[in-house]
This record gives C-alpha cells, sequence and structure tokens, in this order.
C-alpha cells in the first residue's frame, strides 16, 4: 500500500514539474492553440456547440446556469474529441519532453 | 445567464475600477515576458490542493487562487463575502454570490486587446477568432432572408460547360479550380475587390472578376450547362498563344491562367509582374506557390548552394530516364521544373516524386564553377520541397516532345487519395544527411497532418498526342467524386477516379496554418 501512495505522490509530483515547464515555455499557449484549432477544423466546436444550444432550450435560458450546462455536456464534449487529435497532442507533449531533457 | 454584467460587479468596479481585473488579466491569464509565465507557473495553482487543478479561478479582490472543481475558489469567496473571480484559463469572472459567469462589455474590450500580444510572446501567428457579421454584414442578411443550407447529398456547386469547340482543355480547368475548396471559399466570401475595371475603362477585361462571376454561376443553383464565352474571349484576348479552334494542352492552359489571374490580382494592388510565380499576397499565391530547393554540392570542396525558387506546380517526368547527357531537363514552361535520375519506370505517383527529389549526377558535360572552391567541378544536384504549397497540382509528363518525334505516354501510374509529402520535404533531406534521427520526432512527424493532402481533381486526357479530349474528376463535400464531360456531369466511384489515367493531379492540403 505504501508504495501505491508513494507512486501516487510521485506521479503528482511529475505533473506539477511538467506542467511547470508546458507554462514556462509558453508551450502550455501553443499547444492550447493547436487544440483550439484541431478542435475548430474537425467541426467538434460546431457539434458542441449545435449540443449546447439544444441543452439550453431544452432547459430554457432562463433556468440554465454555466454549472448545469458543463455537467451536461462534459462527458459528450470528451467522447466528441477524435483519437487522431488526442495522439498528435500526446505526440507533441512528448517531442516537447524530450527537448527539454536534452 | 446575465450580459450586462451583476450588481456584485458594478460595485467592484465602482470602487476600483477595471484596475483589478487587467491586473489578473495580465498577471495570470496572457503573459507576455518569460518573466511573467514564469511567476505564473510558479504561482498558478490551487491555494489548497497546492497543485495546478483544472478551472483554476483568482479572486478579484485578493488574487486568491482556488480550483472550481472542487469547490475550493467557492470556500474562498464564501467566508471571506469575495465575490468575484476570474477563470485564470479564459479571463471570464465569476459571481459566486449570483452564481453564474457575468459578462461585462468593458472587461471583455480588455481581454480582446491583450490576446494577440499572448500569441506573439509565445510564437503563435494567429489565433482563431470567430466570425461576426459587422453591421453592413448584418444589414445584408437581413434584407436577404433566403439561406440555402447545404446538406451532405446536396449538389449544388456542380455544373456543366458547353464546349465551344475544342474548348474541354479549358473547360476541365476551370471544373478543377471551381472545387478547389480554397479559392471556393476566397470567392464565395466576396474577397475579391476589382480595381481594374475602373483603370482600364472596360468591365471584363480582368479575369479575376469573371472567375468570380463563374463562381457565382455555378452555385446559383441553375441546373442547365454555363457557356463560358466571356471567359474564352478573354483568354484569347489576354493568352493569344491560346486562341482560335485548335486543341490546346490543358496543362499549358492551366499555368497560363494562374499567371493571368495573378497578374491581375497584382494589378488590383497596384504591381504588374508577369511570369513566374512570386511571393506576393494575391490568393493565387497563397494556394498554389510553393518553394523548390535546389541543393548543388561540389564534388570537390563538398560545399553546398542553395537556392529556392518559387513554383505552381510540379511536372514529372515518366517512361525510363534519358540518358544522363545533360542531367536535369528543365522544362520549357517557366513553372515547371523536372527532373529525372534513375533508370526506371515510375509506376506510381511516389515513384515520380521520388525520382523528382533523388540526388543526381550532374556529369562532365555539365561542370559548374563552385563558389567555394572556385573551380569547375563535377556536382550532384538535388530538388527538394522547402514551402508546401495549399493546393499541390503534379502534372505528369504524358506528352513526350522530343526532336522528331512526339507522341504520348499512356503508362498506368497510381496516385493515391491520401498524400503525405514529408519525405520529399528539404527537412527531410537535411534530416538524412545530419546525425540523429530523434525516434519521438520521428513518430511525432508521421502523426502530424501537417504534410498530408488529399486528391479533390484529376484531368483526364484521352485519345492521342494529335487527337483527344479532356475530362476532369471532382470531389464535392469529403468523398463524393463527379466526373465533368463538358456539359454532362455524372457520379463517380472513388475507385474508378484512382484508376483513371491521370494527367494533372489536384491536392489539397488537409490542414492549413492560419498565417
Amino acid at each position: 500500500m505504501a508504495d501505491i501512495q508513494e507512486r501516487k505522490i510521485k506521479d503528482a509530483q511529475m505533473r506539477a514539474q511538467i506542467n511547470q515547464k508546458l507554462v514556462e515555455t509558453g508551450e502550455r499557449e501553443r499547444l492550447k492553440e493547436l487544440l483550439r484549432t484541431r478542435l475548430v477544423e474537425c467541426g467538434w466546436r460546431d457539434q458542441l456547440k449545435q449540443y449546447c444550444k439544444e441543452v439550453v432550450k431544452q432547459k430554457g435560458l432562463e433556468h440554465i446556469t454555466v454549472d448545469d450546462l458543463v455537467s451536461e455536456i462534459t462527458p459528450k464534449g470528451r467522447a466528441l474529441v477524435p483519437d487522431n487529435v488526442k495522439k498528435e497532442l500526446l505526440q507533441r507533449i512528448r517531442t516537447f519532453l524530450a527537448q527539454q531533457s536534452n | 445567464m446575465s450580459c450586462n454584467g451583476c450588481q456584485h460587479l458594478d460595485e467592484l468596479k465602482k470602487q476600483h475600477g477595471t484596475e483589478p481585473y487587467k491586473i489578473i488579466y495580465s498577471h495570470f491569464i496572457v503573459c507576455k515576458s518569460a518573466d511573467a509565465r514564469r511567476r505564473k507557473a510558479n504561482q498558478c495553482i490551487c491555494y489548497v490542493c497546492r497543485l495546478y487543478t483544472p478551472r483554476l479561478h483568482a479572486c478579484m479582490s485578493c488574487v486568491y487562487i482556488g480550483c472550481y472543481g472542487r469547490g475550493h475558489i467557492h470556500e474562498h469567496a464564501y467566508k471571506k463575502e469575495h465575490y468575484l473571480a476570474i477563470d485564470v484559463c479564459y479571463g471570464v469572472v465569476h459571481c459566486f454570490a449570483c452564481q453564474d459567469y457575468v459578462y461585462d462589455k468593458e472587461l471583455e474590450e480588455i481581454a480582446r486587446a491583450s490576446t494577440p500580444k499572448l500569441a506573439l510572446g509565445v510564437g503563435i501567428k494567429m489565433t482563431f477568432l470567430e466570425w461576426e457579421p459587422n453591421d453592413q454584414e448584418i444589414d445584408l442578411l437581413r434584407r436577404n432572408a433566403k439561406r440555402r443550407r447545404v446538406e451532405e447529398r446536396s449538389t449544388i456547386g456542380l455544373r456543366g460547360l458547353i464546349n465551344l469547340g475544342n474548348t474541354c482543355f479549358m473547360n476541365c480547368i476551370v471544373q478543377a479550380l471551381i472545387h478547389t475548396p480554397v479559392l471556393r471559399d476566397y470567392f464565395l466570401a466576396d474577397k475579391h475587390n476589382c480595381n481594374i475595371h475602373m483603370n482600364l475603362n472596360n468591365n471584363n477585361q480582368c479575369l479575376v472578376c469573371e472567375l468570380s462571376q463563374i463562381f457565382q454561376e455555378f452555385y446559383s443553383g441553375i441546373q442547365a450547362p454555363h457557356i463560358p464565352y466571356r471567359l474564352l474571349h478573354l483568354v484569347w484576348t489576354s493568352a493569344r498563344h491560346l486562341a482560335g479552334y485548335e486543341q490546346q494542352d490543358a496543362h499549358e492552359f492551366l499555368i497560363a491562367a494562374l499567371d493571368l489571374l495573378h497578374q491581375h490580382c497584382q494589378a488590383t494592388n497596384g504591381n504588374v509582374e508577369s511570369g513566374r510565380p512570386h511571393h506576393c499576397n494575391c490568393i493565387i499565391d497563397q494556394i498554389f506557390t510553393g518553394g523548390l530547393q535546389s541543393d548543388v554540392t561540389c564534388k570537390q570542396c563538398n560545399n553546398v548552394s542553395t537556392t529556392i525558387d518559387p513554383i505552381w506546380d510540379v511536372s514529372l517526368d515518366l517512361g525510363p530516364a534519358s540518358p544522363a547527357t545533360n542531367g536535369s531537363h528543365s522544362s520549357s514552361l517557366c513553372s515547371g521544373y523536372s527532373n529525372s535520375p534513375g533508370n526506371y519506370d515510375p509506376t506510381s505517383l511516389i515513384d515520380c516524386l521520388k525520382r523528382f527529389t533523388k540526388p543526381e549526377h550532374l556529369g562532365s558535360s555539365a561542370k559548374i564553377k563552385c563558389s567555394c572552391c572556385h573551380s569547375y567541378q563535377e556536382s550532384t544536384k538535388q530538388l527538394t520541397m522547402k514551402k508546401l504549397p495549399i493546393v499541390a497540382c503534379f502534372h505528369l509528363k504524358r506528352f513526350e516532345h522530343s526532336t522528331g518525334y512526339h507522341k504520348k505516354i499512356a503508362t498506368y501510374v497510381s496516385f493515391p487519395e491520401e498524400l503525405d509529402m514529408t519525405p520529399f520535404m528539404s527537412s527531410s533531406r537535411n534530416n538524412n544527411n545530419g546525425y540523429s534521427l530523434q525516434v519521438v520526432q520521428e513518430a511525432a512527424r508521421s502523426l502530424s497532418c501537417e504534410n498530408k493532402y488529399s486528391l479533390f481533381a484529376v484531368v483526364n486526357h484521352s485519345g492521342t498526342i494529335e487527337c483527344g479530349h479532356y475530362t476532369c474528376y471532382v470531389r464535392q463535400h469529403k468523398d463524393q467524386w463527379f466526373k465533368c464531360d463538358d456539359h454532362l456531369i455524372t457520379k463517380a466511384m472513388p475507385q474508378e477516379v484512382l484508376n483513371s489515367e491521370g494527367y494533372l493531379l489536384f491536392y489539397h492540403k488537409q490542414i492549413l496554418e492560419y498565417s
């Protein structure tokens, strides 16, 4: 059990470190922009927008909050991201980390 | 959801103005300098989790940072009665008293003004901005209430062209241009603002205007074939060598048409230059111009001299290589570049491109003075793509005009629906000659769609060199193909397109860079 605990802490530290590097270098912004671009290109943005409109219509504009909308569309939004977009982003992050460690 | 702020935000603005928003925005949301980014990397974490967690918000009263997902920013807001916090990813303001995000014109303006600076700071050329109609456009939309929705099965944009007497060479190119996605978007967005009209006192002298008109015709919804007599007249008066009722070469027409379009675009911008494609900003150059790199390596001192030329198309040799008498054959056309080492018959487009980019030994009869060792030496020459165009036109040189005989090479050359140009790029050449090939980078490149192209039009020639006919396959939507045979449009299967002989192949980049 201790091992798992230790591992979890290490993972968290690692994640924090990676994130720090990404922010520091501006790579995070570049990745964000790349992701945004890809999602627009593959129609994800339009699809999700359409879905949001439906949810708002269904619940009524007066009653809906952002929290409602977020919890409603998040699962769908995640599921709709194409695999190759995920792969490309992952690969970009790997490349970035490889460059950083050199 | 409120579009006009909320009372809590109004109060805060009354007390402190927009200053708190500006400060937080410039420190945590857009970081222009490396220093600011370092600060953000260190400080921008949830104060409870001590981690960078999703949906971090910064308190507008005391810059306490907490995450939204686990409710840490909520805790802070209610305990301290600091109800307003900014989302550090997007810069929107959340009011915990109203329990919703609030929108404020003034703050949005501040955010909008600083986004481009952020992009510049980290080397993003241009960020995506959604189209927002301006007043004039809103007015236009209101006055023209009829909308046409392009459905998956819609055939809008397909229209036959009447043959005006051996003008199939022109019709097939017009079909290919009309179905070039970026060109279509340009014209349907009404981007061509011509001033040739006024200059020349004549309202049908500009080929760009004529093409724009043809786009209107194709998308008007009329089914009857279009009669391109005005275009033909314009071609006859502007490109004399194509005038008359004789059969012409479709490739020659394509180059002449691109050149004229380019000139007329430039005339609109004030300066006219003709001939070679240039790195000007006209739509033709933006879409069709690529950069061809030529590296000549001196055999004596290994010095490499590099030149980069703009090109509109790539002419590829077919058939067995001719004996290396004069090395590379530059095609007579200014735009065409060709190269023919190797002793095999290429049977696919990839073969042709490999041959095109293969290092070629320039024999003893073609010695070049080396700029480094200042002597006439034998050398090797290699062509690679330095810059890829948005639309790549490949011209399979099926018509052989050697001294004494003319013949058509009807060899079958297969071509793919999806083409990756990465191996033919100058950067690949450098890597092969260089040392470390990072596995990670290799994998990234093959995954990325950066250099990938999709086939969208194929011009075919049937018959012999003296007498023949041109037809064109064009792609609609993502995968529907149609055969354009002058006035006749028929549905075609993708396999039929890929099995066709192929004379001019048009590929479109799958991903466009926003620059």
